[in-house]
């Protein structure tokens, strides 16, 4: 079931109404019910992968307790070993099982030895690698006694399957969402409404910026071979758009739809392009993941408190394997190392925490030195999604060197570009919102404050109406597929 | 609660109140448009009641730019449509017949336009903005078009939604009620004649493609004997017709000699005519041709004199 869907439409209300109405009695009954409307939601795509969430829940549910009852550092090691083992061995399995087959045919092949390929069909389930990390997270957390562990089998049920993030995060922190699901829950009107209003936002995002980009970039990327540099850089740019409107569309209606539900879930974009460094992008980019490898990857090898070759083998580590999370192909991991290289001069000087404030804080305009820093930065990670778009190492690569060449000179020329000009001039206003609701949490938060009721509601209609008369081909969000 | 459930209540009502007008106007609207390749103004005819006629010509784009219906007017003496529906195969050549006997008179007479592609099932649904303005709601159009790549199941029922997105759709509606429309019909009883001369798509095919053979799709074959079976309990006289196809193009499709077999048994079996033009001498001019199965409207003239002709031994 997808967000941007009727059936989630229909599902959302209907939800709503039996847990506030129905079974608003006792927090238990409302968790068992968060479980059914999440494993229903989940069951649209494939019921068959329930099991993996379910095997996910039990073994750290049972993990959690088994750690609490325990002592023994050996064996709260095994206990913690199993959670592991059991998560990324699901992950491993049907994500990365094909990957390594292939590479390992290509190795020995290199060295002469040839292997039949015995490559499975595996199918990718959806929100995978988010789940896992998830449920992984509460027992390092429980096994470091930094949480006490869950004794409510449904709260930690909830915690792991919670729908509006289940499939593409943010990922949560047991510390955080955990003990949202024992405390009982009351209806508070204001987050609801300000749970609608970022729905609205995100599908917006997801409807009109992302969708419509993506028709251009198939396009482009797809005839990349037939296509001038200018073009290749246009639909770079155009990714660069898309994958944000989706995915922070996504995290927009997730956090949204959560609010509804009494439930706050941790923010997941902070306007990343508006970022004047690679330092500040990844502080404002996928904030639930970065945090996730920095917490559980980063800060274990040493983080930055260590000398030299430590930092660059821990800045890689933590880009590289964020890299392959996104997925088992070798594209990943050069946008990973790509970044990498990028961070490590602002580290090495010490310039990583530079810019921790909000870009022209107190001014309706950047200054021309930031806004020059926020453009080159654009540019860099423009430049990285090139290697995240694009079908393989290969294909990234010949994409570049057009870009680079005299072609890049030219007018972009490609079938629909009077389209094209339309989205461009939709993204600009976009731009304009979010760079004035840069300070909120989502860019049309807190409206009541800045516009009296009948023009917040005229600018609702407003979204809603580019919405209808905007709207792109209906796509599958792209974070789905990892 | 109550506050955040009321002021939702009255946030979504305007949205609700507009919807149907709002779907009805852009429907309306979107009916005088002459696009995609007037399909409109037939649907048009259907609905309105005003495709009575004594002799229905079906079939597709084959059928559309082939059979000129005025020619076989004066010829024949009869009142002639042709409903011939561009990259639609039989399978929805059906549903317009389903309409036009639904809201018209029944026609005496049909003239099928057979070809290699009739049979097959496209997976995409061709120029889907064509069912736009009549779908909300009815059966017919569900059952037939929603077997393909094209509207989700909402679309039928929701109105407006159908709509969203569809910019190139809305601009024109948008267009016509601001600046009124054309009265002027691309098609002349469901005809156009293509003033165009031989293009290179035979040459670009055969350098892409190369043979290739066409799947007949089981349901599609069985509706189209189904169809028989319902023109003969109707009292309905079916023809089938062969138009010409250019010689040249004739050798790639590899399994068309089996394909025309199946017609030539059904109308055995049932007892129809048959006429083929594809070994005609139409067929071997490349200059009635602008493409390998489409005749222009030089053609078109040549060929529908003809049809005339030999249908007068039949009618």
């Amino acid at each position: 079931m997808l967000f941007n869907s009727i059936d989630f439409a229909i599902f959302l209300p209907i939800v709503f109404f039996i847990y506030w109405f129905v079974l608003n009695k006792t927090i238990k009954i409302q968790n068992i019910f968060i479980v059914i409307a999440s494993y229903t939601f989940y069951s649209f795509w494939n019921w068959k992968f329930l099991a993996l969430i379910f095997l996910s829940t039990f073994t750290d549910y049972c993990v959690g307790l088994a750690l609490d009852n325990e002592e023994n550092k050996t064996k709260r090691k095994i206990f913690l070993g199993i959670s592991l083992i059991v998560n990324l061995g699901i992950l491993g399995f049907f994500k990365y099982y094909n990957f390594f087959i292939d590479n390992f045919i290509k190795i020995f092949s290199f060295f002469g030895q040839e292997i039949k390929p015995s490559s499975l069909n595996v199918i990718l389930p959806v929100g995978i690698s988010f789940y896992t990390f998830q449920t992984m997270s509460y027992s390092i957390d429980v096994y470091n006694k930094k949480i006490k562990p869950c004794r409510d089998f449904f709260a930690f049920a909830s915690f792991v399957s919670f729908f509006p993030q289940l499939v593409a995060g943010p990922i949560e922190r047991a510390k955080n969402l955990l003990p949202q699901f024992i405390k009982k829950r009351e209806f508070n009107y204001e987050k609801s409404v300000d749970g609608m209003r970022q729905i609205l936002w995100g599908l917006f995002k997801k409807i009109v910026i992302a969708d419509n980009c993506s028709e251009f970039v198939d396009l482009i990327f797809n005839n990349s071979s037939n296509l001038s540099g200018s073009t290749l850089a246009l639909g770079a740019m155009l990714f660069a758009f898309q994958i944000y409107g989706d995915f922070s569309g996504y995290s927009d209606i997730a956090i949204g739809a959560a609010r509804l539900f009494g439930i706050n879930i941790m923010r997941n974009f902070n306007y990343p392009y508006f970022s004047r460094d690679i330092a500040e992008f990844w502080r404002r980019w996928h904030i639930s993941l970065t945090s996730w490898f920095k917490d559980y990857l980063y800060i274990p090898l040493g983080g930055s408190r260590c000398n030299i070759w430590l930092k660059i083998r821990n800045t890689f580590a933590i880009f590289l394997v964020s890299g392959f999370w996104h997925g088992a192909n070798w594209k990943f991991i050069a946008w990973g190392a790509i970044n990498a290289i990028y961070f490590l001069p602002l580290l090495l000087t010490n310039k990583n925490r530079k810019n921790l404030d909000t870009i022209a804080k107190t001014r309706i305009l950047p200054a021309p030195k930031e806004l020059i820093q926020m453009l080159v930065t654009f540019c860099l990670t423009v430049f990285a999604w090139i290697f995240f778009r694009a079908n393989n190492i290969d294909h990234a690569l010949s994409i570049i060197s057009k870009i680079f060449s005299l072609s890049f000179f030219t007018i972009p020329n490609f079938d629909g570009r009077e389209k094209a000009l339309e989205l461009i001039i939709i993204i600009c206003i976009f731009i304009a919102i979010e760079w004035l609701g840069r300070e909120e949490q989502y860019a049309i938060a807190r409206l009541e404050n800045k516009l009296t009721k009948p023009l917040r509601y005229l600018f609702y209609y407003a979204i809603i109406a580019t919405i209808f008369f905007f709207g792109g081909i209906e796509q599958q969000f792209i974070y789905f597929q990892f | 609660m109550k506050k955040f459930l009321i002021n939702t209540f009255i946030f979504i009502l305007p949205i609700l109140i507009v919807t149907f007008p709002l779907d009805y106007l852009i429907s309306y609207y979107l009916k005088k448009s002459h696009s995609f390749s007037g399909e409109l103004e037939v649907w048009n005819d259907i609905y309105e009641k005003k495709a009575g006629c004594d002799i229905a010509i079906y079939g597709s784009s084959r059928a559309w730019v082939h059979i000129n219906p005025k020619i076989l007017e004066d010829s024949l003496k009869y009142s002639v449509y042709n409903f011939g529906i561009d990259g639609h195969y039989f399978w929805l050549q059906y549903l317009r017949h389903l309409e036009l006997v639904k809201y018209n008179r029944k026609p005496k007479v049909i003239i099928l336009s057979v070809d290699n592609f009739s049979l097959q099932k496209r997976i995409e649904l061709y120029q889907p903005e064509q069912f736009l303005p009549y779908m909300l709601y009815n059966k017919d159009i569900i059952k037939y078009t929603s077997s393909f790549k094209g509207y989700k199941k909402y679309d039928y029922y929701v109105p407006l939604l159908r709509y969203a997105g569809k910019r190139k759709v809305l601009k024109t509606c948008l267009r016509f009620f601001l600046k009124g429309y054309s009265k002027k019909n691309f098609r002349e009883k469901g005809f156009v004649g293509m003033e165009r001369t031989w293009n290179s798509d035979l040459d670009k095919a055969k350098e892409k493609i190369g043979e290739y053979k066409i799947k007949i799709d089981p349901k599609t074959l069985e509706l189209f004997e189904n169809f028989i079976r319902e023109c003969i309990e109707s009292n309905i006289k079916l023809i089938f017709v062969y138009c010409p196809e250019y010689i040249e193009g004739q050798h790639f499709v590899k399994n068309r000699k089996q394909i025309i077999n199946i017609y030539k048994k059904l109308a055995i079996k049932y007892k129809l005519i048959y006429l083929d033009y594809s070994e005609d001498e139409i067929s071997k001019n490349r200059d009635l041709f602008y493409n390998a199965n489409h005749l222009n409207k030089n053609g078109a003239e040549i060929f529908s004199k003809k049809l005339a002709h030999d249908l007068k031994l039949y009618i």
